[in-house]
């Protein structure tokens, strides 16, 4: 199944840059509504991000690249994080990270081809009592064994 | 302010508040190592090599990021820093790949001489290089940053010095890397060349491309960039008695700094191209009687040229011959040529190519200011309150007067760009007022009348130091501004907000080829000059009128008196006393005739009128308008001699060809646009029997009956000094000023009384539409060459850069005549056609198109007419109409 990823919202994304043009410190906060709207920042928009900012596109693009919450590229609908924290760790969170990269057929950082899921390792959730833990999209799930990560990615590959 | 006292390695320092303690060490002699840090730089604190150690609390500094403070005992290079520095050296060698032996940067790397100083040789570290694909797509720079250590000097140079942006850091740790948007190349973004992150790179990572010579020049010595009217400082690299490398010079009094641009930079490798001229040459009979090209000696050379000269002058008079000398060559050599015209000759027929660039039209604001407006530094743009930038394109034309006006534009100084196309300089602009060509004059006259009915003048400036006013006001009053928006295409509120940026301000104007070359320039000048003084600027630091001079010594030429009606140091050959004063200097008679312009020049050639021309650095076939119309009028003449330093198509149709030598390879002085006289020295010598141009006219006048051989330049430019009291300062040595003695009082001589009188109001009936010509072009310059690229054209990395010269036209345009990127046209007008590639624009606005000059050998001059070259006031190859179809 390849699939193209989701079609751009460009007037939607106009109505972003237009709320935050010229704002002093708006780039962020105009970043981060793009990336939760679209899921990611789409390359073209940079240049029209830097002109109402008022920044040469350069320097958005260093913004961009710079922080992990920003994305250049699609990303699956789903987008699974798993934890590579020390206590995780400790409890198994590489062998949870291989039993995620065996079932989705995907290494770390990449995305599926029908744009249903994106694998990322984080450095900590802060959940280490639930050790080992993952995210998906914003839903925490915790205590992970390979029978429970199996289930949970069978209810998501269902929707 | 009370100055800080602090103690360095035991010495007692007292400094400003605010300085950096590298800073405060450096002033006294004391040497912390750097990587990142640069002095035109802001502080950045990335390589922590200048590490110190605050005595009293123990703590690590980066010494270029802390301020100095009160009673600070700071050590520089105590064991426990000494030992730090070298794990940052030890750490930043072990990503580093081990090229050195093939790397460009060669002796001059930062990296290994700072390793080098600690002793640093094998690390012991496991190596980690971080290899990143090498990009040498472009001829100019070559990009290795598997040899970047991240100091961020490129980028910095980029941000603050230059205002281009193409470059910032992109990701973060490891992976962490200068880039440009979307990891292009950078001949895919919006990179200039300008070469200052390559002059910065404290490492291999940024080198200039060069395909004859890579390693370190054998000597580095100081010279003045020959291209256009800035007068750039440069340390030109030589190695075998061949320019290989040129940088800026860095000296604190020059007007680049750290910057220089892609002409400057990369393109003096034109020196060393083939097409130099190496020894003199006449056209003698070859076998089957035809005429050939044959080095001869510079004595049969020179002696054919004087007794021709001579014999010509004998039978049909001086006026028969004309002398064109050159807006590149130096002031001592302009002198020197326009004395032989006036006083060996005894002609007035002296020109220099700055006529095409419409410089003569300066003159107007020489006579209105007494000269008084001519010295005018750049870095006093800084302290105006408005700048109004009229119909110029620095970012190509003068690229670094670009930088400063986006650095100032930055620092919050509102720029007002008036132009009808939307230039580079237009994102950094409060206010682009897009004027439809032409129509600058109508749009300044509404401004005054604007301003004066919001009463936002400054009366007591003008009770002061202007006459005339009130009727210049009452003229003013009959101005219909409704009128003025419909011919500027402007709106009445562009015109408002316009004048709420005016109001009360102190105005800088900064004038370009827009205003020089379009017709009725004069006038455009004269109410400039209006608007400056109802502003109360004229005369203020940051209140001055720049003219922007394409070329290096476009003014110099002038001050020289290369320019048929006005003496050394612009005394006018009208005047009965400026000839009388001149006449005693050269103990001549001097001919009252007016002399010929150039454009006079080529029709009196092309009517048979004169029969002898000797050019000096100029190439008439590329700069004038009609190039086989001129080509024919050269081919008219008995004798022409061409002294030049490139072979070109007028060499083929020259007589007489001597060698001469571009501004690296001789000493002279040249005067920048600001009236500043730098002089310099050879850096090579030049290329195989060509010789310095005042040593050939030296030569030359000696053999036209000269008393005397000057035999060195310092004699010519002693007599200069001596002769013109504006070139008083020339010294040779550091930089002068070109020294006026206005009767103006704005300009605050002692005993200067007199007034500026405001210009009149005039207005100027537009050419009626052509429907058989429907599109209006604009021809201007692209930063890739210089004038009518002659020189540009020579340079390998210019010629590999394989510039097209594309066509802008608006998208609405391309459009409907169907045009897409790329497609050829052909453009024409009445007086012939060009063909270029299209590429569509959103810089310009519909029914303008924009052509760029210097390419195809400057074909664009194909577009307009040689006759309106005649008369200077009336010159308008700004712009012209032209029809476009695709083939």
């Amino acid at each position: 199944m390849n699939m193209k990823p989701p079609e751009i919202d460009w007037d939607r994304i106009h109505e972003i840059i237009e709320k935050h043009k010229g704002v002093k410190w708006g780039l962020i906060p105009l970043l981060q509504e793009v990336q939760e709207h679209t899921g990611y920042i789409p390359p073209e928009s940079i240049e029209l991000i830097a002109e109402a900012m008022n920044l040469y596109p350069s320097e958005v693009q260093g913004v961009i690249t710079f922080y992990a919450g920003f994305a250049l590229k699609p990303k699956g609908k789903y987008v699974l994080r798993v934890c590579r924290g020390t206590a995780c760790h400790v409890k198994g969170g590489r062998s949870v990270l291989r039993l995620m990269q065996k079932e989705l057929d995907l290494k770390e950082g990449e995305t599926s081809s029908d744009y249903q899921f994106t694998l990322e390792t984080v450095a900590c959730l802060g959940a280490c009592f639930l050790a080992p833990t993952m995210m998906i999209n914003r839903d925490y799930f915790g205590k992970l064994s390979p029978t429970k990560v199996s289930s949970v990615l069978g209810e998501y590959q269902k929707k | 302010m009370d100055k800080i006292v602090l103690t360095i390695d035991n010495k007692k320092i007292s400094c400003p508040p605010g300085t950096s303690i590298l800073q405060a060490a450096t002033q006294n002699d004391i040497k912390i190592p750097h990587l990142c840090y640069h002095p035109d730089l802001k502080p950045f604190g990335a390589c922590r090599l200048c590490l110190v150690e605050d005595e009293q609390s123990g703590r690590l500094m980066a010494s270029c990021v802390t301020p100095v403070a009160p009673d600070m005992t700071i050590q520089t290079d105590t064991p426990r820093i000494i030992s730090h520095r070298r794990n940052i050296v030890r750490l930043m060698i072990a990503e580093h790949p081990e090229s050195c032996i093939v790397c460009s940067k060669g002796n001059r790397c930062q990296l290994r001489w700072v390793a080098a100083q600690m002793g640093i040789g094998e690390t012991n570290l496991y190596a980690m290089p971080n290899y990143k694909p090498l990009e040498q797509a472009n001829p100019f720079i070559i990009r290795d940053l598997s040899k970047c250590i991240l100091c961020g000097k490129c980028i910095r140079a980029d941000h603050e010095l230059v205002g281009v942006g193409a470059i910032d850091y992109n990701s973060r740790g490891f992976a962490s890397r200068p880039a440009t948007v979307h990891e292009q190349g950078l001949e895919q973004s919006n990179c200039t060349f300008c070469g200052t992150c390559v002059s910065m790179c404290p490492t291999g990572a940024l080198s200039a491309k060069n395909s004859q010579y890579v390693g370190s020049p054998a000597e580095e010595s100081f010279s003045i960039c020959g291209f256009c009217g800035v007068g750039c400082s440069l340390a030109m690299g030589q190695s075998a008695n061949k320019v290989i490398d040129v940088n800026p010079a860095h000296l604190t009094d020059s007007v680049n700094k750290a910057t220089l641009c892609v002409r400057g930079h990369f393109a003096h490798d034109f020196l060393n191209s083939r097409r130099r001229i190496v020894a003199p040459m006449m056209a003698k009979k070859g076998e089957g009687e035809t005429l050939q090209m044959t080095p001869v000696s510079w004595d049969e050379a020179l002696d054919q040229v004087a007794e021709r000269l001579r014999h010509i002058r004998d039978e049909s008079g001086p006026q028969s011959i004309a002398f064109v000398g050159s807006s590149k060559c130096s002031n001592e050599e302009n002198y020197l040529f326009q004395k032989i015209a006036r006083v060996l000759i005894g002609t007035n027929n002296v020109d220099n190519g700055g006529y095409v660039s419409g410089q003569f039209l300066a003159t107007i604001l020489d006579q209105k200011t007494g000269g008084g407006s001519r010295p005018n530094p750049v870095s006093d743009l800084e302290k105006a309150d408005v700048i109004v930038v009229l119909g110029a394109d620095p970012n190509h034309s003068l690229p670094v007067v670009s930088y400063d006006l986006k650095r100032i534009a930055k620092n919050g100084v509102p720029l007002i760009v008036v132009d009808p196309r939307k230039t580079e300089l237009v994102s950094f602009a409060s206010l682009w007022l897009p004027v439809k060509p032409r129509t600058d004059l109508e749009l300044i006259n509404a401004l005054a009348a604007l301003l004066h009915e919001a009463n936002a003048y400054d009366s007591e400036f003008i009770d002061r130091y202007a006459e005339g006013f009130s009727l210049f006001t009452y003229a003013l009053s009959s101005l219909d501004v409704n009128k003025v928006c419909r011919m500027t295409g402007l709106e009445m509120k562009d015109l408002k907000a316009t004048v709420a940026l005016l109001e009360e301000k102190r105005i800088a104007f900064v004038i370009g080829h827009g205003i020089l070359q379009q017709r009725y320039g004069t006038h455009t000048l004269g109410a400039i000059l209006n608007l400056s003084l109802m502003a109360g600027s004229l005369g203020a630091e940051g209140g001055g009128i720049y003219i922007l001079a394409r070329e290096n010594n476009q003014s110099g030429a002038m001050d020289m008196g290369t320019v048929p009606n006005l003496l050394p140091g612009r005394m006018p050959l009208a005047e009965d006393s400026a000839r009388k004063t001149w006449e005693k200097n050269w103990g001549v008679k001097i001919s009252p005739d007016p002399g010929l312009n150039l454009g006079r020049v080529i029709k009196a050639a092309e009517s048979g009128q004169l029969r002898a021309l000797y050019i000096m650095g100029e190439n008439p076939l590329r700069s004038l308008p009609q190039p086989q119309r001129v080509k024919a009028a050269l081919a008219n003449l008995e004798l022409f001699v061409v002294q030049d330093i490139l072979d070109s198509e007028i060499v083929k149709l020259a007589d007489v060809v001597l060698p001469g030598a571009a501004a690296s390879e001789k000493s002279g002085s040249f005067t920048n646009l600001e009236g500043r006289i730098q002089g310099f020295s050879p850096v090579v010598s030049p290329p195989g029997k060509a010789k310095p141009d005042w040593e050939i006219l030296d030569l030359l006048a000696k053999r036209l009956g000269a008393a005397e051989a000057y035999g060195t330049m310092e004699k010519i430019r002693e007599e200069i000094r001596h002769l013109v009291p504006a070139y008083a300062d020339m010294n040779g040595r550091g930089p002068g000023w070109v020294k006026t003695s206005s009767p103006m009082a704005v300009f605050g001589a002692a005993g200067a009384r007199e007034k500026i009188s405001f210009s009149p109001v005039v207005s100027t009936a537009d050419e009626a539409a052509d429907s058989d010509y429907p599109f209006t072009a604009i021809l201007g310059s692209l930063r890739y060459h210089l004038g009518s690229g002659t020189r540009t054209s020579a340079s390998d990395r210019i010629r590999d850069f394989n510039y097209g010269g594309e066509v802008d036209i608006s998208i609405a345009d391309a459009d409907k005549l169907k045009l897409k990127d790329g497609d050829a046209v052909r453009i024409e007008t009445r007086w012939g056609g060009i063909k270029r590639k299209i590429g569509r624009s959103n810089r310009i606005e519909p029914g303008q198109l924009f052509v760029p000059l210097a390419v195809n050998a400057n074909d664009a001059m194909n577009l307009i007419d040689l006759n309106d070259l005649a008369d200077p006031d009336t010159t308008g190859w700004k712009t012209c109409a032209v029809k476009i179809t695709k083939v």
